[in-house]
């Protein structure tokens, strides 16, 4: 009989097989493999329970981050609009006047940016800074000068209205005040006040203006400043007809990039931002939770290596001398680190698909028994704690959990493998 | 290959450990030849160096010294992968506490070496069946070995070691563990299979009874053959 009378490898690797016997070679290591993790079962199962736990905790923490990602981003494209066209100093230098980068021809430019297909609605918006007073006191106030209607028709209820009612379009001369500059100016509905700013000419103007409803951000600070005011009584108190920028409200956060792209080529002396470019909120939480997370799956990852490593460490002490019988049958070395590796793959498979299923509970109850976190810092109103179910998220996770248990179990079986056969069948 | 030609040869082969600081000399300078179909005891006290002969013979060790032919082909000094397959195509092993694989039932613990050369699943499954059948213990095949007895182990090794149809059976007291009732069926059983194969049994054994049904006894003392003779010349 020839050395070479068979194939080298009876693994699914194995050149020259076929993929039927292929695959009953790889199912007949795989029942192998599945057996030994029963050898121990209480060990087994510490090793699955810890790779669960693990598993669960990943795809919580990376589903809890996510929610946040994405709402922070609905909230970032919501208050500016999916993409904001201005002209290009309007982001890159600071006005010496009021509107000095502003935009003069908004009908037009309103109309052609409606025509991409899109876009749902546009927004004008002047922001400006000065004074409010009651008469008796002033302070200094941040205005933005909206289309009340389609502002809120837009946006939706984006405003927790403490006391009165919204502005509406075509109702001039009245603002709604953030609740802290409310309260700083002793202010409720239907009380009267003065704004004070300088015009496009750097001349001081004013104009008094009516309290119609006091709102909260969930800002505190924030409250303390902002004046919501409509389009055309900013632009009278500023003496000028044009807008800071457009709020490009678009069909989906996904048409941004390409909307983005086509707008830009349709309106060359004008710069266009996304909702990303301004949300530099979003970006530093993004960058923070990253990095919490990131960590968290770190040492979850280590901790599994270590408890798969322990437990394989023990079986392969344990089988030291049925290694040494079976490589004296024939089997190659890495014959033996692969069925290593499916027994990593059936303890770090299952505790990942446990794990998964825990998570899933979690994130399914969550959203039947709502849960509420606390305010974070700087801000006045919790928010809904809620993970989501994302499918990539499960896929990676599983996947680096199998990976994982493989990788550490082929790791630790490496030397006994390869130890001599003589030694392996001595070992007692 | 013919009953009369060599499936193992030694020639003048040494092997010596290291304990400590001591080196102890295990083989001496052994001359051997094992015949196709031939049943060869190594007999001796311990430490004379029957388990070291038997490593060299299974290939699982080398020698230091000396040469060492498989079936014609010079075998000492090749690399480890290929004495695997030469492991896993041409020799199999019967060891004294039976090492079968504790979670794989009978039938698969025969199938293992069949498997692991590539033998079809159709084939397989019939030489497996026929092998457990010659060993008496069809009816077990789906048992696991913590359920049969010492015997019933030891013939399912050796169902393991003849199922691929092996040039060498290497046997490391295969009766030790066996009561004497049992040990005379196994011995039986490998005499009248190993037969039946053409395979050549190289046994080392201290059991009088195994000595006297082989065809040739070799006495080691000390590293080295002090008597290799017919078994009634050896236990006279």
């Amino acid at each position: 009989m020839n050395l070479h009378d068979h194939p080298r490898d009876a693994l699914p690797s194995a050149k020259g097989e076929r993929p039927a016997r292929a695959l009953g070679s790889a199912l007949r290591w795989l029942r192998f493999a599945t057996l030994n993790t029963l050898r121990n079962r209480r060990r087994s199962a510490v090793t699955v329970s810890i790779a669960a736990l693990g598993t669960a905790a990943i795809l919580l923490a990376g589903g809890f981050a996510l929610f946040t990602y994405q709402g922070l981003a609905q909230i970032s494209a919501r208050t500016t609009g999916h993409l904001i066209v201005a002209k290009p100093e309007q982001f890159q230098r600071d006005e010496d006047t009021p509107l000095q980068y502003g935009l003069d021809d908004v009908a037009a430019i309103k109309t052609q940016l409606l025509a991409d297909r899109d876009v749902l609605h546009v927004l004008p918006r002047v922001e400006f800074s000065g004074l409010i007073s009651n008469g008796d006191k002033s302070t200094v106030m941040l205005a933005a000068g909206i289309d009340p209607d389609a502002e809120f028709a837009v946006k939706g209820p984006f405003l927790r209205v403490r006391a009165g009612d919204v502005l509406t379009s075509g109702q001039h001369n009245t603002v709604m005040l953030g609740e802290g500059l409310a309260r700083s100016l002793k202010a409720a509905p239907g009380a009267g006040l003065t704004l004070l700013a300088s015009t496009t000419e750097g001349a001081l103007n004013a104009v008094d203006v009516t309290v119609k409803g006091v709102f909260s951000t969930g800002i505190p600070d924030v409250d303390k400043r902002l004046v919501y005011l409509d389009v055309d009584t900013a632009q009278k108190l500023l003496v000028t007809r044009r807008v800071s920028s457009l709020g490009v409200f678009l069909s989906g956060m996904d048409a941004t990039d390409p909307a983005r792209t086509r707008i830009a080529a349709a309106l060359p002396q004008l710069a266009v931002q996304t909702w990303l470019d301004q949300a530099t909120f979003y970006k530093s939480v993004k960058e923070l939770y990253n990095r919490i997370f990131g960590a968290l799956g770190l040492i979850i990852g280590v901790i599994v290596v270590f408890v798969v490593t322990n437990a394989m460490a023990m079986a392969i002490i344990e089988r030291t001398r049925e290694i040494g019988t079976l490589r004296a049958m024939g089997t190659l070395p890495a014959q033996l680190t692969r069925s290593f590796a499916l027994e990593g793959l059936v303890l770090g498979g299952a505790g990942a698909l446990l794990g998964a299923a825990v998570a899933l509970a979690v994130s399914v109850a969550l959203l039947v028994f709502p849960l509420e976190m606390p305010p974070p810092p700087g801000r006045s109103n919790g928010y809904p704690l809620q993970v989501v179910m994302d499918g990539g998220l499960y896929g990676a996770t599983l996947l680096a959990m199998v990976v994982l248990a493989m990788a550490a179990s082929a790791w630790v079986a490496r030397r006994t493998v390869k130890k001599p056969i003589v030694d392996a069948l001595a070992h007692v | 290959m013919s009953p009369t030609s060599a499936v193992l040869e030694l020639s003048g082969v040494h092997k010596t450990y290291r304990l400590g600081q001591h080196v102890v000399p295990a083989l001496q300078g052994v001359d051997l030849r094992v015949r196709a179909g031939e049943m060869l005891a190594l007999t001796g006290p311990s430490g004379s160096g029957k388990s070291t002969l038997l490593n060299l013979a299974g290939l699982i060790d080398q020698p230091d010294r000396g040469e060492i032919r498989f079936r014609g082909r010079i075998v000492d000094g090749i690399g480890e992968s290929e004495a695997t397959l030469l492991r896993r195509d041409a020799i199999g092993f019967v060891f004294q506490s039976f090492n079968l694989v504790p979670v794989m039932t009978v039938a698969d613990n025969v199938d293992y070496p069949l498997f692991l050369t590539g033998v079809a699943t159709a084939e397989r499954r019939q030489r497996v069946a026929q092998v457990l059948q010659a060993v008496g213990l069809s009816e077990h095949s789906a048992h696991r070995p913590d359920a049969l007895s010492g015997g019933q182990r030891q013939r399912v090794a050796i169902a393991r070691a003849l199922v691929k149809r092996p040039a060498l059976v290497i046997a490391d007291e295969p009766t030790a563990s066996l009561d004497s009732h049992t040990a005379d069926q196994v011995l039986d059983l490998m005499r009248e299979r190993g037969h039946a194969q053409g395979a050549a049994f190289l046994i080392a054994t201290h059991d009088a009874r195994l000595l006297r049904r082989c065809d040739r006894v070799i006495d080691l003392r000390d590293g080295r053959i002090v008597a290799a003779a017919a078994p009634q010349e050896v236990l006279a």
